[in-house]
């Protein structure tokens, strides 16, 4: 009898340890249809054993279920992300947090080659890096050659602060939106930047500023 | 009478003032009987006991704590994972010129891409839809929805590189 008990205990032991190790799956994943809810759930128990974040996986996959996208669909996209947030993990560290990493993959995707990224790192630093890594990607989303939006980011990132770095780009999308070449559009952010550089390869160096920072109103 | 007092706590002082002589072989008299008294275990929990259980009440208590174990687990998993850090929201400004729309809504990262949970309000100037979102610092996607079924990106933000369902969407990034 004393045998049964400790049997009993060891299985009482068992089925608390295996509870509470469960991977919890997110109840916003209800919101799929019951043949994608498994492999996306699949997807994100194991980006996050991998140390991915899971936040921008989820959101994926309510996205697509919010657009009616098939289920073969909302798995490709979350695994296709997936493969991105760990390309870009691969490239900036174990350090870099949920914004840097979603903002570097959207880097990559915009055609930056992985040493853009890596140029950013040693430069910055991965713990400031959402911000210039964000405006990077969206500068190279907009047309400007992903080497020249790093340089531009990475002059300007050393004397700016991330509302003034955000603030420039504003800027450029407005002037690209009213019809400026996104590499001279971009380039114009460097009347900010108290040191001149070269980024279009003319020869020639922004000196000074002669203006401060714009803002949009 | 109050002097009667006084002299009884007086007297009652003095009393109290005079030391106390006690037997020089008291300490040994008291330790002697301390050790003929057996040694008693107080403690109920460190006494060893038989307990009897059946094989179907083994099954049964097994049962109960499994059931706790994994009810407790179902509710967890019902609740949303709070976010890991706490971080200042700034307020957000979207909008949307669109004038023949009679609705319009935000939908993103932010809202789950829920259509009913942000909607624009509008201006009434030149059909402007307007409205304000507090987001903590970030890298959102997120896109407008005319009239509940058109998907739009915003116009004046970059697209997202991206466009896994067929729609796109624009991207945002928040500063500290």
């Amino acid at each position: 009898m004393n045998s049964m008990t400790r049997m009993g205990g060891l299985a009482l032991t068992l089925i608390s340890v295996l509870g509470r190790s469960a991977p919890a799956q997110d109840a916003r994943l209800d919101r799929l249809a019951p043949d994608a809810r498994a492999p996306v759930a699949s997807l994100i128990d194991s980006a996050r054993a991998a140390g991915l974040p899971a936040e921008p996986l989820v959101d994926r996959a309510l996205e697509g279920a919010s657009k009616g996208a098939a289920a073969p669909l909302i798995v490709a996209a979350v695994r296709r992300l997936s493969a991105d947030l760990g390309r870009a993990r691969d490239i900036l560290g174990r350090a870099a947090g949920q914004a840097e990493l979603a903002a570097a993959a959207d880097a990559l995707r915009a055609g930056a080659p992985p040493d853009v990224l890596v140029r950013l790192r040693e430069a910055l630093g991965v713990r400031r890096l959402a911000v210039p890594l964000g405006v990077t990607a969206d500068l190279a989303l907009l047309g400007v050659p992903a080497d020249s939006a790093a340089t531009i980011v990475i002059t300007l990132a050393r004397s700016l602060g991330d509302d003034d770095l955000l603030a420039l780009q504003r800027d450029v999308e407005r002037d690209v939106a009213l019809g400026a070449a996104p590499l001279a559009a971009a380039g114009g952010m460097l009347d900010a930047s108290p040191t001149g550089i070269d980024v279009t390869g003319a020869g020639t160096t922004r000196g000074t500023p002669s203006a401060p920072v714009r803002r949009k109103p | 009478m109050r002097e009667l007092e006084d002299e009884l706590i007086e007297r009652v002082a003095e009393a109290l003032r005079q030391p106390v002589h006690l037997d020089a072989a008291l300490d040994v008299r008291v330790m002697a009987e301390v050790r003929t008294r057996p040694l008693r275990r107080s403690n109920w929990f460190l006494r060893s006991r038989t307990i009897r259980v059946t094989p179907l009440g083994a099954l049964a208590l097994a049962a109960g704590v499994a059931a706790l174990v994994l009810g407790t687990a179902f509710a967890a998993l019902r609740l949303r994972p709070a976010p890991a850090t706490v971080s200042a929201a700034s307020a957000v400004p979207f909008v949307l010129v669109a004038p023949e729309a009679r609705s319009v809504a935000l939908v993103g990262d932010f809202n789950d891409w829920d259509t009913a949970a942000t909607p624009l309000r509008a201006t009434g100037l030149s059909g402007a839809w307007v409205v304000t979102v507090p987001l903590p610092p970030g890298r959102y996607r997120y896109a407008f929805v005319i009239d509940g079924m058109r998907w739009l990106p915003d116009p004046g933000a970059p697209r997202a590189p991206d466009d896994d369902f067929g729609t796109p969407n624009s991207v945002l990034t928040v500063g500290t």
